[in-house]
């Protein structure tokens, strides 16, 4: 394929997300349903195994859940003062689904978009398989998890309490203009962090997949191949093991700071 | 007189933030201090949509996100200087058992 496009257009078309509409009313069709049928994959893979629960010696996929989900509740002990039965189900739930969004990235870029154009016979049909290298996706998640903050906010600190923190909190009382619009830039700052962060790393991530999969695409023609492919299979290889480390880094730290941002909140200290 | 005053500044820490897990703010010490700067535009930008001032905002809330967001990294920053308080006690409690067995 990259060798009838050319490299930016190869790397153009596969950052490219397929879509319906036009506008501000413009849908990701490919970021959508993936991150759908990922969320629908833990739900059936979680109602199976509740129903199979072991109470005795539990077996190996029982056992590896059970790990995150200690994993999990360590973390919620930890960075969370208080208690609320919210937060260590979302937790959970941001860790495993970004994780799933996140290892969309580990599959062979050219194996779904190409199976996707050969299904629907448009050699040029778009496909962006990774829901976090989508801007979308990364700010949906934590404009939600912003307004579980904003709202925990006002619950816990009470409406006066909030907008004090509006009214003195950088610079004192006599610099009231000026507190709200920089409590205005911090707040917004929090999910701004989480979305970016998130986003720019998994975007990374794919464009070095993309630029070592044209090493095969471009330069491996005729004999130059047998130096080239294993070349390229060597840094897939070596990319692929440290990406893995980075995906997980990347949902386990969403995680943390949503349950430290939350904890912030529920802080009447603060 | 230190003790006390080295107490109170654990207790400042775990004021800033709760919990060790905090420490994790650190690693993005640097996507908050981006971040600061391009939430001061955004406010600007829709401050200024509102007055119809543009630039003046604009200019000053980025302005104002950069002290912040250097401020804000300062902060976390601080959090390096502190002990977790049982390090600190079990460290204390090292401290006297060796003296003990100087003495």
């Amino acid at each position: 394929m990259a060798e009838k496009m050319g490299t930016v257009e190869y790397i153009q078309h596969h950052l490219t997300n397929n879509t319906i509409g036009e506008g501000f009313w413009t849908f990701n069709v490919d970021t959508i349903v993936v991150s759908a049928l990922l969320g629908a994959l833990i739900i059936f893979v979680a109602a199976r195994l509740g129903k199979q629960l072991e109470t005795g010696t539990p077996g190996g996929f029982q056992n590896f859940v059970e790990s995150i989900l200690d994993f999990v509740a360590t973390n919620v002990r930890d960075a969370f003062p208080g208690h609320n039965p919210l937060i260590a189900p979302l937790a959970l739930t941001i860790f495993i689904w970004v994780w799933l969004m996140n290892f969309m990235d580990l599959i062979p870029v050219d194996l779904l978009p190409l199976l996707f154009q050969m299904v629907t016979g448009d050699s040029h049909a778009y496909l962006k398989v990774v829901p976090t290298t989508d801007l979308n996706t990364t700010l949906a998640m934590s404009v939600t998890v912003f307004a579980l903050i904003l709202f925990y906010n006002i619950k816990i600190k009470g409406v006066w309490g909030f907008t004090k923190m509006f009214l003195f909190h950088p610079f004192g009382k006599f610099f009231i203009p000026v507190n709200i619009v920089m409590t205005f830039i911090e707040e917004i700052s929090k999910p701004l962090s989480l979305a970016l962060r998130l986003f720019g790393n998994m975007f990374a991530g794919e464009l070095v997949f993309l630029l070592i999969a044209l090493i095969g695409g471009t330069l491996a023609v005729g004999a130059a191949a047998l130096f080239w492919a294993p070349l390229q299979v060597l840094l897939d290889l070596g990319w692929l093991i440290f990406h893995l480390l980075v995906i997980t880094l990347q949902a386990f730290i969403f995680m943390v700071l949503t349950i430290v941002y939350l904890g912030m909140a529920h802080d009447e200290g603060h | 007189m230190s003790d006390n005053f080295e107490h109170k500044k654990v207790k400042q820490a775990h004021a800033e933030a709760p919990g060790p897990a905090a420490n994790f703010l650190l690693m993005s010490a640097g996507s908050i201090f981006t971040s600061m700067l391009i939430a001061g535009f955004i406010v600007g930008y829709m401050l200024d949509q509102i007055f119809d001032t543009t630039p003046i905002f604009f200019l000053s809330c980025a302005v104002l996100g950069f002290i912040g967001g250097i401020q804000k990294v300062h902060t976390l920053s601080k959090r390096l200087n502190y002990l977790p308080s049982d390090e600190k006690k079990e460290s204390k409690e090292g401290k006297e058992t060796q003296d003990d067995q100087k003495s």
